[in-house]
């Protein structure tokens, strides 16, 4: 499961190479689509601060 | 409550403000919607504009500038400065969030509806798959706006203009995670753009420090995506060049982003739907610049919106010429330039240092691009077929 850390900045960078659209931004977080996302970790590679985790 | 526009725009960057200034000055209702609680902030952007470039849109105003800039300095992995000659160059970095505001009044002046706090969440679809309007999620409801024409100016992490089919997913080798801050204390010899170009910097990316006023800079540094690991992110390289430059930064200001790197997108309208800057990927994929992309494209797009929302067959003319003319104006450079970065960022630390040392050999007179372009070629001459190639459509 990928889950956004609280250092997470909002920047978006995630959600532009996201293949499912699996992530939304809103005013104040990240969400994260659980059914959607298929854990490819594009998401948590590309982020500029390391801020998304894959948990087990 | 207003619930129908002839134009909505989302998002209140330079894309989405300009192109709804020119619809609204065309006489046309206007709605922009905005994610974030302030307009012009966060400033996730180095600030550096050309002074010629800039004037073609509008005229600067005295507090959106930053500092005046008249020339490069590139720094090479052994940290010697190449100083290009001055006057090669002259720009500005900007402040931003003072420029965004500005526009933003002058945008309401003329008539724009602006709501900040207002989250586009999902495109309204007709039945014949065009888009009749947005659903906007405005501090905990969900509220409908119709209008005639939806233009997206949502940046690099635009998702709703896949809901039109529009494919912007960006490979990790088409993006360049970036952090940047915003330091004082920053004591520079030269009012000049300072780019620091390596791997051990920034691997196919650079590191820049683009000075301000009062001795406060941008320095920021972008990595491209296919380096990027949550183990060795674009901050942790960030970390690194701030020990080794300026370890005793006192940071105001601190952001992230990403810089789309690649080709734009060819497809930039779908029925009654346009894309501006950031969202149709218009940043030279070369040095990441995007803001006057963004206020030409935004230009372009809020005047063909306004001329033809009233009348689909005009509309489609209008949508054709206007990606005709992002094509003309970036769409054929960028593809040359995207070409020259792969070339420029297959060299490896050595080279750079290599053609930084004959480079500084030239008398200080000499030191202009070309004569960079020419040891470059004398290293690699790969460059310059690379060059010619690009620049031939080969």
């Amino acid at each position: 499961m990928i889950v956004p850390l609280d250092h997470c900045d909002h920047c978006g960078t995630c959600i532009s190479v996201c293949p499912v659209d699996a992530l939304m931004l809103t005013e104040n977080s990240l969400i994260v689509d659980h059914e959607l996302c298929t854990e490819c970790l594009l998401c948590v590679n590309i982020c500029p601060v390391a801020a998304l985790e894959s948990k087990k | 409550m207003k619930t129908t526009w002839d134009i909505i725009i989302i998002g209140g960057g330079p894309g989405g403000l300009f192109a709804a200034l020119e619809a609204a000055k065309a006489g046309k209702s206007v709605l922009l919607c905005e994610r974030k609680r302030e307009m012009g902030i966060p400033v996730r952007c180095g600030e550096a504009v050309g002074k010629e470039d800039f004037a073609n849109y509008l005229p600067m105003e005295p507090r959106w500038i930053g500092s005046e800039i008249n020339t490069f300095i590139i720094v090479p992995p052994n940290g010697k400065e190449i100083k290009l000659k001055k006057d090669l160059y002259s720009g500005y970095v900007i402040n931003r969030d003072l420029f965004e505001y500005d526009i933003a009044a002058r945008a309401a002046e003329a008539g724009v509806q602006i709501k900040m706090k207002a989250n586009v969440q999902e495109l309204i679809h007709s039945d014949d798959g065009s888009v009749s309007g947005v659903r906007v999620m405005e501090s905990g409801k969900m509220h409908e706006y119709y209008a005639k024409i939806v233009i997206a100016a949502d940046g690099v992490e635009s998702r709703i203009s896949r809901q039109m089919g529009i494919q912007t997913v960006l490979k990790p080798e088409n993006i360049e995670p970036c952090v940047q801050v915003t330091a004082s204390g920053i004591h520079l010899p030269e009012k000049a753009l300072y780019l620091y170009i390596g791997t051990c910097y920034a691997p196919g990316g650079y590191a820049w420090v683009f000075p301000k006023a009062n001795n406060c800079a941008n320095i920021g540094l972008g990595i491209n995506g296919k380096y990027s690991s949550n183990t060795n992110c674009a901050k942790d390289y960030m970390d690194r060049f701030l020990d080794r430059f300026f370890p005793d930064a006192s940071i105001q200001r601190y952001v992230t982003g990403g810089v789309p790197v690649t080709t734009n997108l060819k497809r930039l309208t779908q029925d009654n739907f346009m894309i501006v800057g950031d969202a149709g990927h218009m940043v030279n994929p070369l040095n990441g610049g995007g803001i006057t992309h963004a206020i030409y494209s935004g230009i372009i797009a809020g005047k063909a919106a306004a001329a033809s929302c009233d009348d689909p067959q005009k509309m489609k003319i209008c949508f054709s010429k206007y990606e005709k003319e992002i094509y003309r104006k970036f769409g054929k450079n960028h593809e040359h330039q995207s070409k020259i970065k792969e070339v420029v960022y297959q060299m490896n630390d050595d080279d750079y240092n290599r053609i930084g040392g004959e480079f500084l050999k030239l008398d200080d007179s000499k030191r202009n691009f070309l004569n960079l372009f020419k040891q470059v070629v004398k290293h690699k001459p790969e460059f310059l077929i690379n060059v010619v190639r690009a620049f031939s459509g080969i």
